[in-house]
């Protein structure tokens, strides 16, 4: 089992405070999914983690880490 | 709160209602003419009207998908359940293997609402645990 967490909040903020809303609209996703990803509540498709690593100009592996329980 | 959440919500409401307004007509008519007391239930088709054009992402439909595969099961199950159980009381009881024609419509009305609640509540369970995309 493993659990996948990730630093979406954080680089929201370091991105001139971009707003949840302004990110999903960039990765064409709806606000509760920013929410739920942020929150850990929602581990997103690899294409959706592609786009947002891409909005944010990082790597995939920089965003979300994945820990082995 | 999206659609879909207040659509689920919309269709629990709506069998807690009409399953009192069962309950109060069964004593005076009888439970397969008080079966009427469900109808409004189909009122619920309406739903689709609610939070048209909302978008749906990846997320809404996984949550979606795995809803209606516990509904499908859920009824799947109690149809089996109900017409074996049906099977074996009038074997066992009645020393015969025939099961009344009316049976039938009881099982799959049954199974139906199954289907239908259980769905319903998934949905609101999906929405408040943690999800992972259907990668496929």
């Amino acid at each position: 089992m493993s659990e996948i967490s990730n630093c979406v909040r954080r680089l929201r903020f370091e991105h001139n405070e971009m707003t949840q809303e302004e990110l999903a609209s960039r990765v064409g996703v709806t606000r509760q999914t920013i929410i739920a990803i942020e929150s850990g509540k929602y581990t997103p498709s690899l294409g959706l983690a592609f786009r947002i690593a891409r909005t944010f100009n990082r790597g995939i592996e920089d965003i979300f880490t994945c820990e082995d329980k | 709160m999206n659609a879909e959440q207040k659509r689920a919500w919309l269709m629990l409401i709506s069998f807690v209602v009409c399953g009192v307004l069962f309950a109060v007509l069964a004593p005076f008519v009888g439970a397969q003419a008080a079966i009427v007391a469900f109808a409004p239930v189909g009122l619920n088709a309406f739903g689709v009207l609610i939070g048209r054009g909302e978008k749906v992402d990846e997320r809404d439909k996984s949550i979606l998908r795995r809803a209606a595969l516990a509904g499908f099961a859920a009824s799947y199950l109690i149809f089996v359940l109900a017409l074996m159980g049906m099977w074996t009381t009038t074997f066992m009881f009645h020393g015969s293997s025939q099961v009344s024609v009316h049976v039938l419509p009881d099982v799959v009305t049954l199974g139906f609402f199954t289907a239908l609640i259980v769905r319903a509540v998934a949905v609101l369970v999906g929405y408040r645990r943690h999800v992972e995309a259907d990668d496929v």
